[in-house]
């Protein structure tokens, strides 16, 4: 999303971020800035994660098929998240990070985030979400041969990925309503916030049960009919 | 002449993160004023005083995320009352207050940049940043009113054939699942036809451009060079401590010296900027009209 044109300038991101400006930003928040100031060091680190990833991303000779694919997925996962109170998005992002593997995972969920937040609103918890959702496609991608093989463990990844969700969201509201972490603010929200973590944890078993099959093998199948 | 939304899209863009930043990240209790009314300002002037029922809601949260507060924390010198043997205090009510300011004042920015920065916008400043990220967006875009186009045709067509009764829950919910089968199977091999189509074309070979054409003019510049200024008047001001406050124990959000005065006045101006070129254009467009 940002500049990445520029090969050097890229090399240098995938060095910088992780190595320098992340520990640094850390540091920084923990010295510099007074607890009041965690909100800027936790969005500002959001921000570096989804600038690395877009860096390796558009290194990629990622091909127009795939591409497109993920385009598509993203689609879908979009016009689930108009179903009230079940929400597809995780479980579509985990099924594409099945198969095509955790980057295509990543992209599925961030983009869905961005997209689907012109309709909600987009607001600065959107970094978050991306990463949020994101980071559950990546993670489902990188242990994808034991999901596809057991049903049970995807779907207990599933549930453990809603509630994970919730969980770093409900870090996010303290800390901007708080600025600065309350253990308490924060327990009150995880409490207060106990119908959602549901409602995430329950929509991504449904629709693991429901999709995991049927989607994983349209996906086989493209792959395998066309070479993606 | 052209109204705020006319500009090109990545000068409303630094605009918006400019207004926003600060708002989100100085927490002085009298750039929260400033933010909140201008936010609200801005808003009601771009939507000509429609959309009146949507602002109780917000009222409603500003009541909730102020009055939290207090009953959380108890830290701050003036007590106000004692609820269950602990002491709600004025400065904790006053940070709740603040708080709700900010967040409210943020909602109110972000609800006027959902309105303005519309995909095609978002999209105009994705793509001069990451062109393959902006094409996988905006095909995902285009894909959501075809889902919907397709999903009607298909449905159609499992009518005709008598497999699709809508009497009968289980039934209905079976026959919805089939037809989104059925979608995504036909999206993804689209899709397949889609990238080939773009390969024989010549996609990623040359440089990309959009549909439309948004250009960055004198007046764009102009614009972005005195939102940078102001917000660095802003920033020198939060850096200095001009604009340092306390709440606890006891509330000091006193603005000192020249440079905290200048700090404000610029936040200010930052917020009124759009609200002037939209007045000053529905002005002008007034006195043309009444010239004719």
């Amino acid at each position: 999303m940002i500049v990445i044109k520029n090969r050097d300038l890229r090399s240098a991101i995938r060095v910088i971020v992780p190595f320098v400006a992340v520990p640094a930003t850390a540091l920084a928040g923990a010295l510099v800035f007074d607890r009041k100031r965690h909100i800027i060091v936790s969005l500002a680190i959001a921000v570096m994660a989804l600038l690395l990833f877009a860096a390796g991303f558009e290194r990629k000779t990622t091909g127009s098929r795939r591409l497109v694919i993920v385009s598509v997925m993203t689609a879908l996962a979009f016009a689930g998240r108009f179903i009230p109170f079940l929400k597809p998005i995780a479980a579509l992002t985990i099924i594409t990070a099945l198969y095509l593997g955790g980057e295509a995972g990543f992209l599925v969920g961030a983009m869905t985030a961005v997209l689907s937040n012109f309709y909600f609103g987009q607001g600065p918890w959107t970094a978050f979400q991306m990463l949020a959702w994101g980071m559950t496609g990546l993670v489902a991608g990188i242990i994808a041969e034991p999901l596809k093989h057991r049903k049970w463990l995807l779907l207990v990844y599933g549930a453990l990925a809603g509630v994970a969700y919730s969980f770093t969201m409900d870090i996010w509201t303290v800390l901007w309503y708080a600025e600065g972490f309350s253990f308490k603010l924060y327990l009150g929200a995880l409490f207060t916030a106990i119908p959602y973590t549901v409602s995430y944890a329950a929509s991504n078993v449904l629709f693991l049960a429901l999709l995991a099959k049927p989607f994983g093998e349209k996906l086989d199948r493209i792959k395998t009919k066309y070479g993606v | 002449m052209r109204s705020f939304a006319e500009f090109d899209p990545v000068a409303v863009t630094v605009w918006f993160f400019a207004v926003i930043g600060v708002a989100m990240f100085c927490g002085h209790p009298l750039l929260m004023a400033i933010s909140l009314a201008g936010a609200v300002l801005f808003f009601v002037v771009r939507n000509r005083g429609k959309r009146g029922k949507s602002h109780l809601f917000f009222v409603l949260l500003f009541a909730v995320l102020a009055l939290a507060n207090p009953l959380i924390s108890h830290n701050g010198a003036t007590v106000l009352l004692v609820v269950n043997n602990r002491p709600v205090t004025l400065e904790a009510l006053l940070y709740g207050v603040n708080s709700a300011a900010m967040i409210v004042g943020v909602l109110y920015w972000f609800r006027s940049f959902t309105q303005i920065m519309t995909s095609e916008r978002i999209l105009c400043v994705a793509g001069t940043l990451s062109p393959k990220l902006a094409l996988v967006l905006s095909m995902s875009l285009r894909a959501v009113p075809m889902f919907a186009r397709r999903a009607r045709q298909v449905s159609d067509a499992q009518k005709a054939m008598g497999l699709y009764s809508e009497d009968n829950i289980i039934d209905d919910l079976r026959g919805r699942m089939r037809v989104f089968s059925i979608i995504s199977t036909w999206a993804l091999e689209n899709g397949i036809i889609t990238a080939d189509s773009m390969s024989a074309r010549g996609y990623g070979t040359g440089r990309r451009s959009q549909l439309r054409h948004f250009r960055f003019t004198a007046a764009d510049g102009v614009f972005t060079l005195a939102v940078l200024a102001l917000v660095g008047v802003v920033a020198a001001a939060i850096a200095t401590g001009s604009l340092a406050f306390t709440f606890y124990p006891r509330i000091d959000v006193a603005v000192t010296g020249a440079l905290g005065v200048c700090g404000a006045a610029a936040y200010g101006a930052l917020v009124l900027l759009p609200v002037i070129i939209e007045t000053e254009v529905s002005l002008r467009w007034k006195f043309l009209q009444s010239k004719i």
